[in-house]
Protein backbone atom coordinates (compact mmCIF):
# COMPACT_ATOMS: atom_id res chain seq x y z
CA UNK A 1 0.00 0.00 0.00
CA UNK A 2 1.71 3.49 -1.23
CA UNK A 3 2.15 5.60 1.93
CA UNK A 4 1.94 8.90 1.63
CA UNK A 5 5.78 10.83 1.55
CA UNK A 6 6.60 12.55 5.14
CA UNK A 7 7.95 16.01 4.91
CA UNK A 8 11.67 15.67 6.16
CA UNK A 9 12.53 16.90 9.72
CA UNK A 10 13.62 20.65 8.44
CA UNK A 11 10.26 21.43 6.97
CA UNK A 12 8.52 20.05 10.25
CA UNK A 13 10.28 21.82 12.58
CA UNK A 14 10.61 24.95 10.78
CA UNK A 15 6.83 24.88 9.88
CA UNK A 16 6.02 25.08 14.10
CA UNK A 17 8.62 27.37 14.50
CA UNK A 18 7.33 29.92 12.11
CA UNK A 19 3.88 29.75 13.92
CA UNK A 20 5.58 30.24 17.31
CA UNK A 21 6.33 33.39 15.76
CA UNK A 22 3.14 33.79 14.48
CA UNK A 23 4.41 33.01 10.72
CA UNK A 24 2.93 31.02 8.23
CA UNK A 25 4.87 29.49 4.86
CA UNK A 26 2.61 31.30 2.29
CA UNK A 27 2.70 34.81 4.66
CA UNK A 28 -1.11 34.46 5.86
CA UNK A 29 -2.78 35.18 9.14
CA UNK A 30 -3.29 32.54 11.11
CA UNK A 31 -7.02 33.04 10.71
CA UNK A 32 -6.50 33.67 7.15
CA UNK A 33 -7.71 31.59 4.27
CA UNK A 34 -6.00 30.91 1.40
CA UNK A 35 -7.87 32.99 -2.12
CA UNK A 36 -11.42 30.42 -2.50
CA UNK A 37 -12.78 31.00 -5.86
CA UNK A 38 -16.04 29.06 -6.98
CA UNK A 39 -17.37 28.78 -10.46
CA UNK A 40 -20.79 27.08 -11.44
CA UNK A 41 -20.17 24.83 -14.93
CA UNK A 42 -22.44 24.81 -18.26
CA UNK A 43 -24.89 22.24 -16.50
CA UNK A 44 -27.19 22.98 -13.58
CA UNK A 45 -25.28 21.21 -10.61
CA UNK A 46 -21.81 21.86 -11.59
CA UNK A 47 -19.65 23.70 -8.83
CA UNK A 48 -16.13 23.73 -8.96
CA UNK A 49 -13.99 25.13 -5.74
CA UNK A 50 -10.42 26.01 -5.43
CA UNK A 51 -8.65 27.02 -2.49
CA UNK A 52 -5.25 27.81 -2.88
CA UNK A 53 -3.66 25.14 -4.58
CA UNK A 54 -6.60 22.38 -3.09
CA UNK A 55 -9.26 21.93 -6.36
CA UNK A 56 -12.81 20.08 -5.23
CA UNK A 57 -15.59 19.67 -8.33
CA UNK A 58 -18.90 18.44 -7.02
CA UNK A 59 -21.75 17.48 -9.70
CA UNK A 60 -25.19 16.92 -8.85
CA UNK A 61 -27.42 14.64 -10.29
CA UNK A 62 -31.10 13.26 -10.05
CA UNK A 63 -32.98 9.86 -11.04
CA UNK A 64 -36.18 8.79 -10.63
CA UNK A 65 -36.20 5.31 -7.99
CA UNK A 66 -37.89 3.22 -5.70
CA UNK A 67 -37.89 4.82 -2.21
CA UNK A 68 -36.49 2.33 0.56
CA UNK A 69 -39.18 -0.22 1.76
CA UNK A 70 -38.85 1.68 5.57
CA UNK A 71 -39.13 5.16 4.48
CA UNK A 72 -41.80 5.37 1.80
CA UNK A 73 -42.11 9.06 1.94
CA UNK A 74 -38.77 10.15 1.40
CA UNK A 75 -36.39 10.49 -1.49
CA UNK A 76 -32.97 9.54 -1.10
CA UNK A 77 -30.10 11.90 -0.55
CA UNK A 78 -26.46 10.55 -0.76
CA UNK A 79 -23.10 11.96 -0.94
CA UNK A 80 -20.00 10.80 -2.95
CA UNK A 81 -16.63 10.93 -2.40
CA UNK A 82 -13.80 9.63 -3.63
CA UNK A 83 -10.33 10.11 -3.95
CA UNK A 84 -8.42 9.15 -7.14
CA UNK A 85 -4.92 8.27 -7.26
CA UNK A 86 -4.61 11.14 -9.63
CA UNK A 87 -4.56 13.86 -6.06
CA UNK A 88 -2.19 12.20 -4.75
CA UNK A 89 0.00 8.99 -5.05
CA UNK A 90 -1.11 7.76 -2.00
CA UNK A 91 -4.76 7.50 -2.78
CA UNK A 92 -5.58 4.13 -4.91
CA UNK A 93 -9.08 3.33 -6.37
CA UNK A 94 -11.50 1.00 -4.14
CA UNK A 95 -9.32 1.15 -1.12
CA UNK A 96 -10.67 4.08 1.01
CA UNK A 97 -7.89 5.81 3.06
CA UNK A 98 -8.62 7.11 6.89
CA UNK A 99 -8.99 10.67 5.35
CA UNK A 100 -11.36 9.51 2.61
CA UNK A 101 -13.46 7.86 5.02
CA UNK A 102 -13.57 10.84 7.35
CA UNK A 103 -14.43 13.47 4.55
CA UNK A 104 -17.18 11.49 3.50
CA UNK A 105 -18.68 10.86 7.18
CA UNK A 106 -18.13 14.50 7.65
CA UNK A 107 -19.77 15.62 4.93
CA UNK A 108 -22.74 13.39 5.72
CA UNK A 109 -23.36 14.37 9.20
CA UNK A 110 -23.09 18.07 8.15
CA UNK A 111 -24.79 18.59 5.18
CA UNK A 112 -27.27 15.07 4.98
CA UNK A 113 -27.90 15.03 8.80
CA UNK A 114 -28.61 18.29 9.63
CA UNK A 115 -31.51 18.15 7.16
CA UNK A 116 -30.11 20.56 4.73
CA UNK A 117 -31.74 18.92 1.79
CA UNK A 118 -35.62 18.72 2.48
CA UNK A 119 -35.41 14.68 1.84
CA UNK A 120 -39.68 14.46 1.53
CA UNK A 121 -39.84 17.01 -1.50
CA UNK A 122 -38.07 14.47 -3.14
CA UNK A 123 -40.85 11.76 -3.20
CA UNK A 124 -43.17 11.65 -6.07
CA UNK A 125 -45.30 8.37 -5.66
CA UNK A 126 -45.38 7.65 -1.76
CA UNK A 127 -44.06 3.98 -1.76
CA UNK A 128 -43.55 3.86 -5.21
CA UNK A 129 -41.90 6.36 -6.66
CA UNK A 130 -39.35 9.54 -5.33
CA UNK A 131 -36.21 11.19 -6.65
CA UNK A 132 -32.85 10.23 -6.08
CA UNK A 133 -30.41 12.91 -5.62
CA UNK A 134 -26.38 12.40 -5.53
CA UNK A 135 -23.73 14.50 -5.35
CA UNK A 136 -20.31 13.36 -6.31
CA UNK A 137 -17.32 14.86 -5.19
CA UNK A 138 -14.11 14.75 -7.16
CA UNK A 139 -10.73 16.15 -5.52
CA UNK A 140 -9.20 17.42 -8.65
CA UNK A 141 -5.61 18.81 -6.20
CA UNK A 142 -4.90 17.87 -2.83
CA UNK A 143 -3.08 21.16 -0.57
CA UNK A 144 -4.61 20.43 2.72
CA UNK A 145 -7.88 21.45 4.01
CA UNK A 146 -10.01 19.12 2.06
CA UNK A 147 -13.43 19.14 3.81
CA UNK A 148 -13.93 22.55 3.83
CA UNK A 149 -13.30 22.98 0.52
CA UNK A 150 -15.52 19.83 -0.31
CA UNK A 151 -18.14 20.86 1.72
CA UNK A 152 -18.69 24.27 -0.03
CA UNK A 153 -18.72 22.37 -3.37
CA UNK A 154 -21.38 20.32 -2.16
CA UNK A 155 -23.51 23.24 -1.07
CA UNK A 156 -22.83 25.44 -4.26
CA UNK A 157 -23.54 21.94 -6.42
CA UNK A 158 -26.98 21.46 -4.72
CA UNK A 159 -27.76 24.98 -4.39
CA UNK A 160 -27.50 25.54 -8.04
CA UNK A 161 -29.06 22.09 -8.98
CA UNK A 162 -32.56 21.86 -10.96
CA UNK A 163 -34.18 18.81 -11.45
CA UNK A 164 -36.77 18.15 -13.84
CA UNK A 165 -40.07 19.56 -13.65
CA UNK A 166 -42.53 16.47 -12.97
CA UNK A 167 -46.39 16.20 -13.16
CA UNK A 168 -48.99 13.64 -12.04
CA UNK A 169 -52.05 13.19 -14.16
CA UNK A 170 -54.56 10.02 -13.11
CA UNK A 171 -52.03 8.09 -11.81
CA UNK A 172 -49.52 8.73 -14.99
CA UNK A 173 -46.05 10.63 -13.73
CA UNK A 174 -44.90 12.63 -16.43
CA UNK A 175 -40.99 14.31 -15.97
CA UNK A 176 -40.69 16.73 -18.52
CA UNK A 177 -37.37 17.49 -20.64
CA UNK A 178 -35.87 21.31 -19.98
CA UNK A 179 -36.92 21.97 -23.65
CA UNK A 180 -40.58 21.37 -22.28
CA UNK A 181 -40.38 22.68 -18.99
CA UNK A 182 -37.95 25.13 -16.71
CA UNK A 183 -36.38 22.57 -14.31
CA UNK A 184 -37.01 23.41 -10.67
CA UNK A 185 -34.38 23.65 -7.95
CA UNK A 186 -34.04 21.50 -4.94
CA UNK A 187 -36.04 22.15 -1.84
CA UNK A 188 -33.37 24.26 0.39
CA UNK A 189 -33.62 24.59 3.95
CA UNK A 190 -30.19 25.95 5.32
CA UNK A 191 -26.42 25.95 3.92
CA UNK A 192 -24.44 24.72 6.47
CA UNK A 193 -20.66 25.33 5.55
CA UNK A 194 -17.66 23.46 7.31
CA UNK A 195 -14.53 25.20 8.95
CA UNK A 196 -11.31 23.13 10.49
CA UNK A 197 -8.79 24.06 12.47
CA UNK A 198 -5.53 23.10 13.04
CA UNK A 199 -4.04 22.56 16.49
CA UNK A 200 -0.34 22.84 16.96
CA UNK A 201 2.11 22.86 19.63
CA UNK A 202 2.74 20.24 22.44
CA UNK A 203 -0.16 21.86 24.23
CA UNK A 204 -2.20 22.51 21.09
CA UNK A 205 -2.09 26.55 22.45
CA UNK A 206 -1.90 27.58 18.72
CA UNK A 207 -4.97 27.73 16.32
CA UNK A 208 -4.24 28.04 12.60
CA UNK A 209 -7.17 28.07 9.60
CA UNK A 210 -7.21 26.46 6.46
CA UNK A 211 -4.12 24.69 6.83
CA UNK A 212 -2.07 23.67 3.59
CA UNK A 213 -1.29 19.96 3.51
CA UNK A 214 2.42 20.32 4.84
CA UNK A 215 1.14 21.90 7.65
CA UNK A 216 -1.76 19.21 8.04
CA UNK A 217 1.11 16.44 8.31
CA UNK A 218 2.73 18.35 11.22
CA UNK A 219 -0.71 19.07 13.07
CA UNK A 220 -1.59 17.77 16.76
CA UNK A 221 -5.35 17.97 15.86
CA UNK A 222 -7.69 19.28 14.19
CA UNK A 223 -11.29 20.35 14.91
CA UNK A 224 -14.03 20.82 12.51
CA UNK A 225 -17.17 22.99 13.03
CA UNK A 226 -20.17 22.77 10.69
CA UNK A 227 -22.68 25.63 11.16
CA UNK A 228 -24.84 27.71 8.93
CA UNK A 229 -24.90 31.44 8.66
CA UNK A 230 -27.20 31.85 11.87
CA UNK A 231 -24.77 30.57 14.03
CA UNK A 232 -26.30 26.95 14.42
CA UNK A 233 -24.09 24.52 14.73
CA UNK A 234 -24.95 21.36 12.77
CA UNK A 235 -21.63 18.91 14.40
CA UNK A 236 -18.24 19.69 15.88
CA UNK A 237 -15.92 16.71 15.28
CA UNK A 238 -12.84 16.71 16.86
CA UNK A 239 -11.53 13.32 16.16
CA UNK A 240 -8.39 12.25 18.82
CA UNK A 241 -5.05 14.24 18.93
CA UNK A 242 -3.86 16.36 21.40
CA UNK A 243 -6.94 17.58 24.02
CA UNK A 244 -8.17 21.53 23.19
CA UNK A 245 -8.96 23.85 26.05
CA UNK A 246 -12.24 24.71 26.27
CA UNK A 247 -12.17 28.20 26.12
CA UNK A 248 -10.09 28.10 23.21
CA UNK A 249 -13.13 25.97 21.44
CA UNK A 250 -15.59 28.49 21.54
CA UNK A 251 -13.18 31.04 20.21
CA UNK A 252 -12.63 28.97 17.46
CA UNK A 253 -16.35 28.56 17.04
CA UNK A 254 -17.00 32.52 17.37
CA UNK A 255 -14.39 32.79 14.15
CA UNK A 256 -15.64 29.89 12.23
CA UNK A 257 -18.91 31.98 12.57
CA UNK A 258 -17.84 34.95 10.32
CA UNK A 259 -15.93 32.96 8.08
CA UNK A 260 -19.09 31.25 7.29
CA UNK A 261 -21.09 33.85 6.70
CA UNK A 262 -18.26 34.98 4.34
CA UNK A 263 -18.80 31.87 2.48
CA UNK A 264 -22.69 32.12 2.76
CA UNK A 265 -21.88 35.92 1.07
CA UNK A 266 -19.57 34.65 -1.84
CA UNK A 267 -22.12 31.76 -2.45
CA UNK A 268 -25.01 34.07 -2.45
CA UNK A 269 -23.13 36.40 -4.74
CA UNK A 270 -21.67 33.96 -7.13
CA UNK A 271 -25.32 32.13 -7.70
CA UNK A 272 -26.61 35.66 -8.38
CA UNK A 273 -23.81 36.04 -10.98
CA UNK A 274 -24.59 33.05 -12.50
CA UNK A 275 -28.61 33.25 -12.70
CA UNK A 276 -27.71 36.49 -14.20
CA UNK A 277 -25.63 34.68 -16.78
CA UNK A 278 -28.18 31.97 -17.53
CA UNK A 279 -30.97 34.55 -17.86
CA UNK A 280 -30.69 36.29 -21.30
CA UNK A 281 -33.89 38.01 -22.38
CA UNK A 282 -34.99 37.84 -19.01
CA UNK A 283 -37.68 35.07 -19.02
CA UNK A 284 -36.34 33.10 -16.27
CA UNK A 285 -38.92 34.60 -13.86
CA UNK A 286 -42.24 33.52 -16.20
CA UNK A 287 -41.07 29.83 -16.98
CA UNK A 288 -40.40 29.43 -13.02
CA UNK A 289 -42.68 26.80 -11.84
CA UNK A 290 -42.17 26.58 -7.98
CA UNK A 291 -44.32 28.95 -5.45
CA UNK A 292 -42.39 31.29 -3.25
CA UNK A 293 -41.29 29.69 -0.04
CA UNK B 1 25.57 29.43 -25.12
CA UNK B 2 23.96 29.80 -29.11
CA UNK B 3 20.77 29.04 -29.47
CA UNK B 4 17.69 29.85 -31.58
CA UNK B 5 14.47 30.53 -29.66
CA UNK B 6 12.26 27.91 -31.61
CA UNK B 7 9.54 26.11 -30.37
CA UNK B 8 8.80 22.67 -31.34
CA UNK B 9 6.13 19.93 -30.40
CA UNK B 10 6.47 16.56 -30.18
CA UNK B 11 6.64 14.67 -33.13
CA UNK B 12 7.83 17.13 -34.96
CA UNK B 13 10.81 16.80 -37.51
CA UNK B 14 13.46 19.21 -36.68
CA UNK B 15 15.30 21.29 -39.84
CA UNK B 16 18.46 19.05 -40.22
CA UNK B 17 20.13 22.69 -40.96
CA UNK B 18 19.04 23.32 -37.18
CA UNK B 19 21.61 20.44 -35.61
CA UNK B 20 25.11 21.68 -34.84
CA UNK B 21 27.93 19.97 -36.12
CA UNK B 22 31.46 19.51 -34.81
CA UNK B 23 34.24 18.19 -35.89
CA UNK B 24 35.96 16.31 -33.43
CA UNK B 25 32.67 16.07 -30.45
CA UNK B 26 29.79 13.62 -31.13
CA UNK B 27 26.47 14.92 -31.36
CA UNK B 28 24.57 14.69 -27.88
CA UNK B 29 21.30 14.86 -27.45
CA UNK B 30 19.85 16.05 -24.14
CA UNK B 31 16.55 15.46 -22.44
CA UNK B 32 13.46 16.17 -24.65
CA UNK B 33 14.69 14.80 -28.08
CA UNK B 34 15.34 10.94 -29.16
CA UNK B 35 17.20 9.70 -31.86
CA UNK B 36 15.77 7.46 -34.33
CA UNK B 37 17.84 5.24 -36.36
CA UNK B 38 19.14 6.29 -38.94
CA UNK B 39 19.38 9.92 -38.48
CA UNK B 40 16.10 11.75 -37.42
CA UNK B 41 15.63 13.16 -34.27
CA UNK B 42 12.73 13.69 -32.67
CA UNK B 43 11.26 15.67 -29.85
CA UNK B 44 9.24 14.14 -27.34
CA UNK B 45 8.24 17.10 -25.21
CA UNK B 46 6.76 20.27 -26.34
CA UNK B 47 9.25 23.36 -25.45
CA UNK B 48 12.23 25.17 -26.64
CA UNK B 49 14.99 23.79 -28.69
CA UNK B 50 18.16 25.00 -27.79
CA UNK B 51 21.40 23.88 -29.62
CA UNK B 52 25.03 24.11 -27.95
CA UNK B 53 27.20 24.06 -31.28
CA UNK B 54 30.68 24.72 -29.17
CA UNK B 55 29.43 20.96 -27.05
CA UNK B 56 27.63 19.75 -30.34
CA UNK B 57 24.72 19.04 -27.56
CA UNK B 58 21.07 20.12 -28.41
CA UNK B 59 18.10 19.58 -26.16
CA UNK B 60 14.37 21.06 -25.65
CA UNK B 61 14.09 23.32 -22.47
CA UNK B 62 10.75 22.98 -21.38
CA UNK B 63 8.98 23.36 -17.87
CA UNK B 64 7.42 20.42 -15.59
CA UNK B 65 6.01 18.89 -12.45
CA UNK B 66 7.42 15.13 -12.72
CA UNK B 67 11.21 14.90 -11.68
CA UNK B 68 13.19 12.45 -13.66
CA UNK B 69 16.56 11.41 -12.31
CA UNK B 70 19.86 12.44 -14.73
CA UNK B 71 23.20 11.78 -13.70
CA UNK B 72 24.78 14.64 -12.35
CA UNK B 73 22.01 16.39 -11.30
CA UNK B 74 21.80 18.00 -8.12
CA UNK B 75 19.27 16.99 -5.83
CA UNK B 76 17.57 17.40 -2.50
CA UNK B 77 17.06 14.56 -0.88
CA UNK B 78 14.78 13.11 2.06
CA UNK B 79 16.20 9.96 3.98
CA UNK B 80 13.28 7.50 4.41
CA UNK B 81 14.20 4.85 5.87
CA UNK B 82 18.25 2.86 6.77
CA UNK B 83 18.65 -0.06 4.67
CA UNK B 84 21.82 -2.20 4.90
CA UNK B 85 24.69 -0.62 3.25
CA UNK B 86 22.78 2.38 2.06
CA UNK B 87 20.00 4.89 2.96
CA UNK B 88 16.55 5.37 1.34
CA UNK B 89 15.61 8.84 0.23
CA UNK B 90 13.00 10.10 -1.61
CA UNK B 91 13.60 12.59 -4.64
CA UNK B 92 9.75 13.56 -5.16
CA UNK B 93 6.22 11.76 -4.26
CA UNK B 94 6.54 10.03 -7.36
CA UNK B 95 9.99 9.21 -7.84
CA UNK B 96 11.13 5.70 -6.93
CA UNK B 97 13.15 5.15 -3.95
CA UNK B 98 16.84 6.29 -4.15
CA UNK B 99 19.83 4.93 -2.57
CA UNK B 100 22.17 6.91 -0.99
CA UNK B 101 25.51 4.43 0.24
CA UNK B 102 26.70 4.60 3.47
CA UNK B 103 30.24 5.47 1.87
CA UNK B 104 29.54 8.10 -0.63
CA UNK B 105 30.26 10.95 1.99
CA UNK B 106 33.45 12.98 2.31
CA UNK B 107 35.97 10.98 4.06
CA UNK B 108 33.10 8.32 5.33
CA UNK B 109 34.79 4.83 6.56
CA UNK B 110 32.53 1.85 8.03
CA UNK B 111 33.38 3.04 11.28
CA UNK B 112 32.84 6.87 10.56
CA UNK B 113 29.78 7.31 8.09
CA UNK B 114 27.39 10.00 9.34
CA UNK B 115 24.25 8.57 11.00
CA UNK B 116 21.49 9.98 9.37
CA UNK B 117 17.63 9.81 10.91
CA UNK B 118 14.36 9.07 8.99
CA UNK B 119 13.55 12.69 7.58
CA UNK B 120 16.98 14.14 7.08
CA UNK B 121 17.70 16.64 4.70
CA UNK B 122 20.42 15.81 1.99
CA UNK B 123 22.01 17.91 -1.06
CA UNK B 124 23.48 15.29 -3.38
CA UNK B 125 24.36 14.16 -6.79
CA UNK B 126 22.76 11.87 -8.77
CA UNK B 127 25.53 9.12 -9.54
CA UNK B 128 23.57 6.65 -11.37
CA UNK B 129 20.09 6.92 -13.06
CA UNK B 130 19.50 4.17 -15.40
CA UNK B 131 15.38 4.26 -16.73
CA UNK B 132 14.86 0.65 -15.18
CA UNK B 133 16.90 0.45 -12.13
CA UNK B 134 16.44 3.11 -8.86
CA UNK B 135 18.67 5.80 -8.95
CA UNK B 136 21.84 6.58 -6.76
CA UNK B 137 22.96 9.28 -5.14
CA UNK B 138 26.39 10.51 -3.49
CA UNK B 139 27.70 13.14 -1.89
CA UNK B 140 31.22 13.21 -2.27
CA UNK B 141 33.05 14.03 -5.99
CA UNK B 142 34.35 10.75 -6.82
CA UNK B 143 37.15 12.02 -8.73
CA UNK B 144 38.84 14.14 -5.92
CA UNK B 145 37.53 12.83 -2.81
CA UNK B 146 35.76 16.17 -1.63
CA UNK B 147 32.28 16.80 -0.68
CA UNK B 148 32.12 20.24 -2.66
CA UNK B 149 29.08 21.66 -0.85
CA UNK B 150 27.18 18.20 -0.93
CA UNK B 151 25.86 16.72 1.99
CA UNK B 152 23.47 16.21 4.80
CA UNK B 153 21.41 19.65 5.85
CA UNK B 154 21.24 20.09 9.71
CA UNK B 155 17.87 19.41 11.15
CA UNK B 156 16.35 22.33 12.39
CA UNK B 157 17.54 24.76 9.95
CA UNK B 158 15.54 26.34 7.26
CA UNK B 159 12.97 24.94 5.40
CA UNK B 160 11.84 23.36 1.88
CA UNK B 161 10.05 25.01 -1.11
CA UNK B 162 8.63 23.23 -3.84
CA UNK B 163 9.29 25.07 -6.96
CA UNK B 164 9.08 24.15 -10.66
CA UNK B 165 11.59 21.84 -12.49
CA UNK B 166 12.11 24.61 -14.78
CA UNK B 167 12.37 27.47 -12.64
CA UNK B 168 14.93 24.85 -10.36
CA UNK B 169 16.85 24.73 -13.68
CA UNK B 170 16.84 28.34 -14.29
CA UNK B 171 18.30 28.63 -10.51
CA UNK B 172 20.81 26.35 -10.81
CA UNK B 173 22.26 28.06 -14.39
CA UNK B 174 25.78 29.59 -13.89
CA UNK B 175 24.30 33.10 -14.81
CA UNK B 176 21.06 32.63 -13.82
CA UNK B 177 19.89 36.43 -14.53
CA UNK B 178 21.24 36.41 -17.60
CA UNK B 179 20.41 33.58 -18.81
CA UNK B 180 17.82 32.16 -16.84
CA UNK B 181 16.03 35.55 -16.50
CA UNK B 182 15.89 34.92 -12.33
CA UNK B 183 17.75 37.77 -10.35
CA UNK B 184 15.16 37.32 -7.06
CA UNK B 185 17.56 36.01 -4.59
CA UNK B 186 20.14 38.56 -5.44
CA UNK B 187 17.53 41.34 -5.30
CA UNK B 188 16.90 40.04 -1.58
CA UNK B 189 20.51 39.57 -0.63
CA UNK B 190 21.00 43.51 -1.56
CA UNK B 191 22.99 43.08 -4.86
CA UNK B 192 20.88 44.74 -7.10
CA UNK B 193 21.27 48.36 -6.89
CA UNK B 194 17.54 48.71 -8.07
CA UNK B 195 16.53 47.46 -5.13
CA UNK B 196 16.10 50.14 -2.57
CA UNK B 197 13.54 49.61 0.73
CA UNK B 198 14.67 51.95 3.55
CA UNK B 199 17.04 50.07 5.72
CA UNK B 200 20.54 51.09 6.20
CA UNK B 201 22.44 49.34 3.74
CA UNK B 202 19.78 49.51 0.72
CA UNK B 203 18.64 46.84 -1.07
CA UNK B 204 17.32 43.55 0.31
CA UNK B 205 20.28 42.98 3.22
CA UNK B 206 18.78 40.13 4.03
CA UNK B 207 21.31 37.12 5.28
CA UNK B 208 20.07 33.75 4.10
CA UNK B 209 21.44 30.74 2.05
CA UNK B 210 20.35 28.10 -0.24
CA UNK B 211 20.54 25.11 -1.62
CA UNK B 212 18.39 23.96 -5.22
CA UNK B 213 17.90 20.59 -6.20
CA UNK B 214 16.88 19.68 -9.71
CA UNK B 215 14.12 17.97 -8.52
CA UNK B 216 12.11 21.10 -7.88
CA UNK B 217 13.03 21.65 -4.50
CA UNK B 218 14.82 24.30 -3.09
CA UNK B 219 16.08 24.84 0.80
CA UNK B 220 16.56 28.22 2.04
CA UNK B 221 18.12 28.97 5.62
CA UNK B 222 18.62 31.58 7.62
CA UNK B 223 18.61 32.68 11.65
CA UNK B 224 15.58 34.19 11.25
CA UNK B 225 12.38 32.63 10.46
CA UNK B 226 10.68 35.52 8.63
CA UNK B 227 13.62 35.73 6.59
CA UNK B 228 13.32 31.95 5.37
CA UNK B 229 9.54 32.54 4.49
CA UNK B 230 10.12 35.62 2.49
CA UNK B 231 12.64 33.89 0.54
CA UNK B 232 10.43 31.27 -0.21
CA UNK B 233 7.62 33.13 -0.69
CA UNK B 234 9.54 35.20 -3.28
CA UNK B 235 10.79 31.91 -4.76
CA UNK B 236 7.18 30.23 -5.23
CA UNK B 237 5.87 34.00 -6.54
CA UNK B 238 8.05 34.11 -8.86
CA UNK B 239 7.82 30.28 -10.29
CA UNK B 240 4.00 30.57 -10.06
CA UNK B 241 3.45 33.88 -12.02
CA UNK B 242 5.98 33.45 -14.56
CA UNK B 243 7.50 37.13 -13.42
CA UNK B 244 10.48 38.74 -15.07
CA UNK B 245 13.12 40.52 -13.88
CA UNK B 246 11.31 43.76 -13.33
CA UNK B 247 7.95 41.76 -11.80
CA UNK B 248 10.33 40.24 -9.62
CA UNK B 249 11.86 43.84 -8.41
CA UNK B 250 8.76 44.75 -7.73
CA UNK B 251 7.43 41.53 -5.68
CA UNK B 252 10.56 41.92 -3.97
CA UNK B 253 9.93 45.57 -2.77
CA UNK B 254 6.55 44.73 -2.08
CA UNK B 255 7.32 41.96 0.14
CA UNK B 256 10.12 43.55 2.42
CA UNK B 257 8.06 46.50 2.90
CA UNK B 258 5.30 43.87 4.04
CA UNK B 259 8.26 42.62 6.37
CA UNK B 260 8.93 45.91 8.10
Amino acid sequence: MPREAEPSLNEKQFVLQALQENLRLDGRELDQYRPLDLSFGDQYGVADVTLGRTRVLAKATAEVTVPYADRPLDGIFTIATELSPMTSPAFEVNRPTETEVLLSRLLEKTVRRSGALDTESLCLVAGQKCWSVRVDVHVLSHDGNLIDASCLAVVAALRHFRKPDTSMDAGVLTVYTPAEREPVPLSWLHSPFCVTWSFFGDEADIAVLDATWLEEQVRVGSCTISLNKHGEICQIAKLGGTPVDAVALLQCTSVALTKVKEFSDLLDTKLAEDLKRRDKGGFMAELRAENER
Amino acid sequence: MASDHLFVLPGETIDPALVPTHKKHPLRLGPGLRHIPPSDIVPTVAGQLITNPLKNSMWVEFNSQRYIPTTGDLVLATVTRNAPEAYLCSLSAYTPAATLPHLAFEGATKKTRPQLAPGQLVYARVALAHRHMDPELECVSAATGRADGLGPIAAGNGCVFDVSLGFARRLLMARSREDGGVGVLEMLAGQDPEVVVGGAGGGGGLAFETAVGRNGKVWVGSESAKTVVLVGRALQETDRARLGLEGQRRLVKRLLREMR
